[in-house]
């Protein structure tokens, strides 16, 4: 859990580019944010531009850079706020309220990983990667996408120490063609990981937790709902657990161990 | 400029507030998830997540969606019951007490067995707070989902049960519908405030899918999109009573929370509003201020309900 009380900071757009068919990353100058957030918490954006559309975009990260104070975002256009904000420039304002929900835990002991990663959910499975690579443990990925244009994260991956990086495609133009949980069979058959974390649709997700649980490997997941505000304050943010409670993604999560989750 | 000789205070049927700024319930959690954003003792009042007698887990996801200049929930009243409350967060609420800034305990309910099982909770929980405010804009679940305060004959009848049993300010958060008359009969019944309105009952359908976007057919509307109309049913509320009106609804900035004082609200409550810009009701303190001091009053009070017509 984290300390560090959800606050409301000032930022600036440093860059803010294209890197896949409808993938962008932006990078804010956030310095009094940037080194209190952890790898697998969150932040919601206020996009201007629209004023019929009130919330903010809550988004996860793939850095936080404490030197530069920096925060960088690779984030999907889907609907009118990721559109404005792909359409804001270097040198614009605006706010951003966190940090938000709590960090990727790393358990105790844990001294191999796989990370897996489906579509945009790559974002806070990089920030995992770098948390596992400042602490020392080794880890191996499987990155899925739709299509190659839609692929980002392997160069990332690999820069930061990943033994293998797997790739899937659904239409093969780039790896190989299937689905994350395919690459990811093989590589639990090794019987060497602790731990997988992961992020990516939901159906994927369920996928990946219960080849952890045939393996008998502990899961991590990080999940994604519509939300008002990012704190737990709204409670629209639910999330279903196996024991027929709710959770709040923002206040419990987003990150859950995959045995909690209602699949 | 003045500023500072305005008195900002304002007594909301006995809960006797600094200034009249008040959060929305379901909006503002228990306060102390906003203390990362401003010094909530800012405030005049706070209004707790409704509470109800035993933890309710409240509907499945999604429980919101966004609607031009608006959005729509059915979180389903979700809340870990009066006990829970206070075990999580009664310190913190008897601290803000402290602080001068006044806590509403909201209770919350389905029928007025509920209504009476939660307020009894709360008399005996929570002797810190200044109010009660009893939401009775919920779905009658013993009557097929009729709202249980939309009619004046159901909404008296919660009233007069739970009535006795506050002893302490005792406001009632009102449905959208029928104003006049439901205020007049809340007032009737021994409510010491009126707080309204709550969200408009709505519906919004993804055409591809064809099904709802939040998990029930429909949910209530909240944000800007609502706020003329809650500036009438406050209005009209206002006309019809004399007790004081809390008034809120789409309520973003201190010239939304004025309009809400001018058309007869004695304190104004932000809601929506905390969710995507969580330092507005403490600007709204600030710009209230200057406004009054604008106006050339010495006492707020004198701009409660002093629209011309």
């Amino acid at each position: 859990m984290t300390a560090v009380a959800t606050g409301l900071h000032d930022v600036v757009v440093a860059s803010n580019e294209p890197v896949g068919d409808g993938l962008m990353r932006v990078v804010l100058s956030a310095p009094t944010l940037a080194a209190k957030i952890a790898a697998g918490q969150f932040v919601d954006v206020e996009v201007p531009g629209d004023a019929s559309e009130i919330l903010r975009v809550p988004l996860s990260f793939s850095h936080a850079d404490p030197d530069a104070g920096t925060i960088e975002i690779v984030y999907a256009v889907v609907g009118g706020g990721t559109s404005r904000l792909a359409a804001m420039a270097p040198g614009d304002a605006t706010t951003i309220v966190g940090p938000c929900g709590n960090p990727w835990p790393l358990p105790e002991g844990a001294s191999r990983a796989c990370l897996v990663a489906g579509g945009v959910g790559v974002t806070p499975v990089v920030a995992c990667a770098r948390m596992l690579s400042a602490s020392g443990v080794a880890f191996d990925a499987v990155v899925g996408a739709q299509t190659s244009e839609r692929l980002w994260g392997v160069e990332e991956l690999d820069a930061l120490g990943a033994g293998r990086v797997e790739v899937t495609t659904d239409d093969g133009t780039a790896g190989r063609r299937g689905f994350t949980t395919d690459a990811l069979a093989e590589l639990l058959a090794d019987g060497s990981y602790d731990v997988v974390f992961t992020c990516g649709p939901e159906v994927m997700m369920a996928g990946v937790a219960r080849l952890c649980r045939e393996s008998g490997v502990r899961c991590l997941v990080s999940m994604e709902r519509m939300m008002c505000c990012g704190f737990g304050a709204c409670g629209t943010c639910n999330v279903a657990m196996a024991d027929g409670s709710y959770k709040s993604c923002c206040k419990d999560g987003p990150v859950f161990d995959a045995e909690e989750v209602a699949w | 400029m003045g500023e500072k000789n305005v008195s900002m205070a304002v007594d909301l049927g006995g809960v006797r507030m600094k200034n009249p700024v008040n959060t929305a319930s379901g909006t503002f959690g228990f306060g102390k998830q906003f203390e990362g954003f401003f010094d909530v003792a800012r405030l005049g009042a706070i209004t707790t997540k409704g509470c109800s007698a035993v933890p309710w887990a409240g509907n499945p996801a999604p429980r919101m969606c966004e609607v031009p200049s608006g959005m729509m929930n059915t979180v389903g009243l979700a809340n870990p019951g009066v006990a829970g409350m206070v075990e999580q967060f009664g310190d913190y609420l008897a601290g803000l007490e402290d602080r001068d800034c006044r806590v509403i305990v909201q209770a919350a309910g389905h029928s007025v067995e509920e209504y009476v099982a939660a307020v009894e909770k709360i008399e005996e929980l929570c002797p810190w707070a200044s109010g009660v405010e009893m939401n009775i804009s919920c779905p009658n679940i013993a009557r097929g989902g009729a709202l249980v305060g939309g009619t004046p004959e159901s909404a008296a009848e919660v009233v007069r049960a739970v009535r006795p049993r506050v002893h302490r300010p005792l406001l009632v958060k009102m449905a959208p519908v029928r104003v006049p008359e439901i205020a007049r009969a809340c007032e009737a019944e021994g409510a010491d405030a009126l707080s309204l309105i709550n969200t408009i009952n709505g519906m919004s359908i993804d055409v591809r899918t064809r099904r709802s976007r939040l998990s029930k057919p429909t949910g209530g509307v909240s944000g800007p999109a609502i706020h003329a109309i809650a500036v009438r049913m406050v209005w009209e509320a206002a006309n019809a009573v004399k007790i004081p009106v809390n008034g809120m609804g789409g309520v973003a900035s201190w010239q939304d929370a004025a309009e809400m004082i001018l058309a007869g609200a004695t304190s104004v409550t932000v809601g929506t509003a905390n969710f995507y810009d969580p330092t507005c009701a403490s600007r709204v303190v600030d710009g209230l201020a200057a406004w009054a001091a604008e106006q050339g009053v010495a006492d707020i009070n004198e701009l409660i309900g002093a629209v011309e017509c």
